[in-house]
């Protein structure tokens, strides 16, 4: 049996797999990973430059770059073009991207760590222990020398949200997993009470802030890529950036992990190294964040479902691909936030929830029963 | 070989495993038998390098407690009770974990190894299937394919690899059972060892080279079927006076897998 069956196995197969049905009968799905991945890049670039080029204002990216590009005189373009595309659409539509990217591949690792497609660092409290951490720095951070503030500058938002983000994760890990063995219902039931617990906190602050520090915390309830600046760039990118590169680095791990950490051990994963680099990645993707756009819900959840459905779970390329995806479904959103009751604008963090908890609730129906949830 | 030296197991507080000393060696196939809680299981986890414990376990005399997950995942492999996945993967993908963690020597084959262990374990063209969607005998065998082509070389520069198969045939049909019991013996064959926890008495007499019998944590007996399958046995390690090798009143049918012809 072994040899004949081996062969026909083998010749199933094919050597080069190239028609979809092939790829279906042979259960490799690389080539579609690796064309959704171009595909998506080139979206991206897409993307970014749509973000650059529209907006509420006429002003005209094309021009701006004309003009520089060519060495015309400055005066040759309106000062006021050249800080809407520069200023004010440029680092909107690198941040908007890279929160993007952030958010969904953070939910991608959550749900490989967790091995639950539910798990989302919003669903589960990590975006309100974040939002937490930046209001206390908001509210408290007064009080702190005025050397260390200095010397943190633009730093000490993201990093106490970093720090509350942290926090949240490793308590949730703590409760919900017990053996090796995560329990969903615990988890999202530990994420509810700690938002709960988050958002109590934050009240208590709300109700101790001054009316600037109010107007500053407004903002992270709201969820906006309104008001992004080269400084909150600088400050957030670098962590958001580092995620991103570390992450990759995690998805064997994260394949072997499907079958179970004492599988994943077996396997030769260092267990322990793994969940943490990726509480704390996530923690930092979230917290910087978080730190400058406020809660926006649900893209971590949306983004690695449906890519999913087209590439599979390996995570060598669901974590690109969901940071690809995840930057330009988020450009996409803020387009439609920037368009739709122009020159006003609506705050992204109400589309991304408009569109993703009625997503979410069909993964939920269409799973129900299917995984004992 | 697989050396355990006073070996003791404690999970929150409860000691489990106490003092187990036993032997698994290359080119054999040591099956663990003992009533539920006897601590088969557990003693297998230890033996992974999964679970802290005292005592002395040793693979081809390297302490198990001072090899890196990576060293271990070449000397030895572990197929776990039933494995439940929360994400659509193909068999091919769950096979190819097997393939693509640690050192791979053999990435030029990976495509021929994932087929042949496929095949070896009766799922040829099931590749393209995903794993969620099949039976759990046919999730089992695919789990032990994964598990087999992590050490596709029963014996690797010279030293033996060995499976770590907790109840293998559990979930499976009674030909299955006999296909991956062989496979088993065609690893033992092949130079590398097999350590399985066993619950079919049947199946261990007929393919175990070594049979230990635990109770409440010890072991109670060891060593070759024959010698070890008797009635005192029966009655002391499961509790349950049987009387081995002997033909039942006549009236209900039996079926035993000694009877098969493949």
């Amino acid at each position: 049996m072994s040899l004949s069956d081996a062969m026909r196995g083998r010749f199933a197969r094919g050597p080069a797999v190239t028609s979809p049905s092939a790829a279906r009968a042979s259960g490799d799905r690389t080539q579609a990973a690796r064309l959704a991945i171009l595909l998506l890049a080139v979206l991206a670039v897409v993307s970014l430059a749509l973000s650059v080029a529209t907006g509420a204002s006429d002003a005209s990216a094309v021009n701006v770059i004309r003009a520089l590009v060519t060495g015309a005189d400055e005066t040759a373009l309106s000062l006021r073009d050249r800080i809407i595309v520069f200023d004010i659409r440029m680092p909107r539509a690198l941040l908007g991207f890279l929160i993007g990217a952030a958010l969904a591949m953070s939910g991608a690792v959550m749900q490989g760590l967790f091995r639950n497609p539910l798990a989302d660092p919003g669903l589960v409290g990590i975006s309100s222990g974040s939002a937490l951490g930046a209001v206390l720095m908001i509210v408290l951070g007064a009080g702190l020398p005025p050397a260390v503030m200095a010397t943190l500058g633009a730093f000490a938002l993201p990093l106490a949200a970093f720090v509350g983000g942290l926090i949240t994760t490793l308590v949730l890990y703590r409760i919900a997993t017990r053996g090796g063995q995560t329990s969903v219902a615990t988890m999202l039931l530990a994420g509810i009470a700690i938002a709960a617990l988050a958002g109590a906190v934050t009240g208590i602050l709300i109700y101790m802030a001054d009316d600037k520090q109010l107007r500053d915390i407004t903002f992270w309830n709201l969820g906006s890529l309104a008001g992004m600046t080269w400084t909150k760039l600088l400050a957030a990118g670098p962590v958001i950036l580092l995620a991103l590169l570390v992450v990759p680095f995690l998805s064997r791990g994260l394949n072997a992990i499907t079958l179970g950490e004492a599988a994943a051990f077996h396997m030769g994963v260092k267990v322990q190294r793994l969940k943490y680099t990726a509480v704390v990645a996530v923690a930092g993707a979230v917290g910087a964040s978080v730190a400058v756009s406020g809660g926006i819900g649900f893209v971590g959840i949306v983004v690695p479902h449906l890519l999913r459905l087209v590439i599979g779970p390996d995570h060598r390329y669901l974590l690109p691909a969901s940071a690809l995806f995840g930057g330009v479904l988020l450009l996409g959103a803020d387009m439609l936030a920037r368009t739709v009751v122009a020159p006003a604008e609506l705050p992204i963090g109400i589309i991304t929830a408009l569109a993703g908890a009625p997503f979410f609730l069909w993964v939920l129906l269409r799973d129900r029963g299917r995984n004992g949830w | 070989m697989i050396r355990a030296r006073n070996l003791t197991v404690s999970l929150s507080g409860k000691t489990i495993v106490h003092g187990v000393s036993l032997e698994a060696k290359a080119g054999a196939l040591t099956a663990i038998v003992g009533p539920n809680g006897s601590g088969k299981t557990t003693t297998m986890k230890a033996l992974a390098g999964e679970l802290s414990s005292t005592g002395e376990i040793a693979i081809n005399g390297h302490d198990v407690r001072r090899l890196e997950p990576w060293q271990l995942a070449v000397k030895r492999a572990v197929l776990p009770q039933a494995a439940t996945i929360a994400f659509p993967f193909t068999v091919r993908e769950i096979v190819r974990l097997g393939l693509s963690v640690g050192p791979n020597r053999h990435a030029e084959r990976i495509d021929a190894i994932t087929a042949e262990a496929l095949a070896a374990v009766d799922l040829a063209g099931f590749a393209g299937r995903l794993y969620q969607e099949l039976s759990g005998g046919e999730q089992q065998r695919v789990q032990l394919a994964r598990v087999l082509s992590q050490i596709w070389e029963p014996v690797l520069d010279g030293e033996p690899c060995f499976l770590m198969l907790d109840e293998p045939v559990s979930a499976l049909d009674i030909r299955h059972q006999l296909t991956i019991m062989q496979l088993a013996r065609r690893y033992c064959a092949g130079g590398g060892g097999v350590v399985a926890v066993m619950h079919d008495l049947n199946l261990t007499a007929m393919f175990a080279d070594h049979m230990v019998m635990m109770r409440g944590g010890r072991i109670e007996l060891a060593g070759p079927p024959a010698e070890v399958m008797t009635d005192d046995a029966m009655e002391t390690v499961f509790g349950c006076r049987m009387r081995i090798n002997t033909v039942p009143a006549p009236g209900i049918p039996f079926v035993l897998p000694h009877t098969a012809s493949t």
